[in-house]
């Protein structure tokens, strides 16, 4: 459900109105992206009140920071994203002795979209990232979309993974390196 | 390949945004972000590069009572709803009595909230706490405010703060020795409120730095700085 390109311009218009400390412009722009924010917290806390804890902190601060959204730089869901998973990361950094004795496959989590209904819907970035990922080796690939979805270190992958850290580590390098490649060509 | 493997700088960044390095190595990252222009704009090529892959996540409508709580926290709606009891769910609204009763001193309600945390939380590592008494001009207690570090949040409890006029709302600052005023976020004079505190706040919160409430408008100051009087002030002291 990644929103048509008119709708991401609106977004970013929602963005920048809330800058400006429109209240309605930030009301519509909890309903339109809250959704997709709240499940990235809930992926990657695994817990419902802290994922709405997460989710709290995250529009908050978009409210005391939108001014620093700049639409020339970055798409106002790449930066809200990032400001979504930034503070999940920080949350499960804090309790990380916990996590690693949690081997959950997250693979197996049954919240991912995925098969020909979602391609119509799919916006190109997405498709162009899930081509070249599908290009490399299937260790990093995995490796690659497990830290992204989970949001542990490369200690803990390591861990769940039951392989040396060194292994481990490479597989996820090789794997960014080869999808830099494949999406700067 | 067009890059060596070792091209450890450029990967760091991509690493940063994956989300899989520890703490200290994202905060290292975090204050390259901060300093450094270039090291801003890989980070921001990476994102473009990876966040799409969050569109696999399916969106899931927040329970209802997030939206109200953000509003609330931000006081958008400070006028009409810091009534006590009137829009409030009746948990909160049990909490906000005892929270009444609770910061008839300050001092005791600033020990109860680490209590809470600690209790609350048992796995969590042994936190580091520090605490600043905000007192007015007259020489009363305002707010106390107890930074957690350990769980990256403040939480700022009302004692007796002077009455605001309509439309107006108590805005937290921190000021570092010889720095400008940093916005922490939006306190109330009728209940507690935590705030998140992210790591550049965090880096900042030492026995050198001040807090400081300014009388603003709802939801903040327009510029960034300070435009109200400055109502009450103390020093971050370590606990």
């Amino acid at each position: 459900m990644r929103p048509p390109a008119d709708d991401r311009d609106a977004l970013a218009s929602l963005l920048s109105r809330t800058a400006s400390r429109d209240q309605r412009a930030f009301a519509e722009l909890y309903r339109r992206a809250g959704g997709r924010l709240y499940s990235v917290c809930l992926r990657m806390l695994r817990d419902r009140s802290e994922a709405e804890e997460a989710l709290q902190e995250v529009f908050t601060t978009v409210w005391r920071r939108a001014e620093s959204f700049d639409p020339a730089r970055a798409g106002a869901m790449t930066w809200l994203t990032a400001l979504t998973r930034n503070r999940a990361i920080d949350r499960l950094r804090q309790r990380r002795e916990t996590l690693a004795q949690d081997p959950i496959d997250l693979d197996r989590m049954p919240d991912e979209r995925s098969g020909p209904a979602a391609d119509a819907e799919a916006n190109e970035d997405y498709v162009r990232l899930r081509n070249c990922l599908e290009t490399l080796e299937s260790q990093q690939r995995d490796s690659v979309r497990e830290a992204f979805f989970s949001g542990v270190t490369y200690k803990e992958l390591a861990a769940r993974r039951q392989v040396p850290l060194p292994t481990l580590k490479s597989w996820i390098r090789r794997g960014l390196i080869r999808l830099r490649e494949c999406l700067e060509s | 390949m067009s890059t060596p493997l070792d091209d450890n700088s450029e990967l760091r960044y991509a690493e940063y945004v994956l989300g899989v390095l520890d703490a200290d190595e994202r905060a290292a990252v975090e204050s390259e972000i901060a300093s450094s222009e270039a090291a801003a704009a890989a980070v921001e090529v990476w994102r473009r590069r990876l966040l799409p892959l969050a569109e696999e996540i399916v969106p899931r409508e927040p329970p209802a009572h997030i939206w109200p709580r953000i509003r609330s926290a931000l006081q958008l709606d400070a006028p009409a709803r810091e009534s006590p009891g009137g829009a409030l769910r009746s948990r909160e609204n049990l909490r906000f009595w005892r929270w009444v009763s609770l910061a008839t001193s300050a001092v005791a309600a600033a020990c109860v909230v680490a209590l809470i945390l600690v209790t609350r939380h048992p796995a969590a590592p042994p936190p580091t706490y520090m605490a600043a008494t905000l007192t007015q001009k007259d020489g009363r207690v305002g707010w106390t405010a107890t930074v957690d570090l350990a769980r990256a949040r403040l939480i700022v409890v009302p004692a007796a703060p002077q009455s605001l006029a309509a439309g107006r709302a108590p805005e937290l600052w921190l000021i570092a020795k010889g720095g400008k005023p940093v916005a922490v976020g939006m306190i109330s004079a009728n209940r507690p409120v935590i705030l998140p505190l992210e790591a550049p706040l965090r880096s900042q919160m030492s026995s050198t730095a001040v807090l400081a409430v300014s009388v603003e408008p709802p939801g903040g100051s327009p510029t960034g700085q300070p435009t109200g009087a400055v109502i009450a002030t103390g020093a971050i002291a370590g606990a």
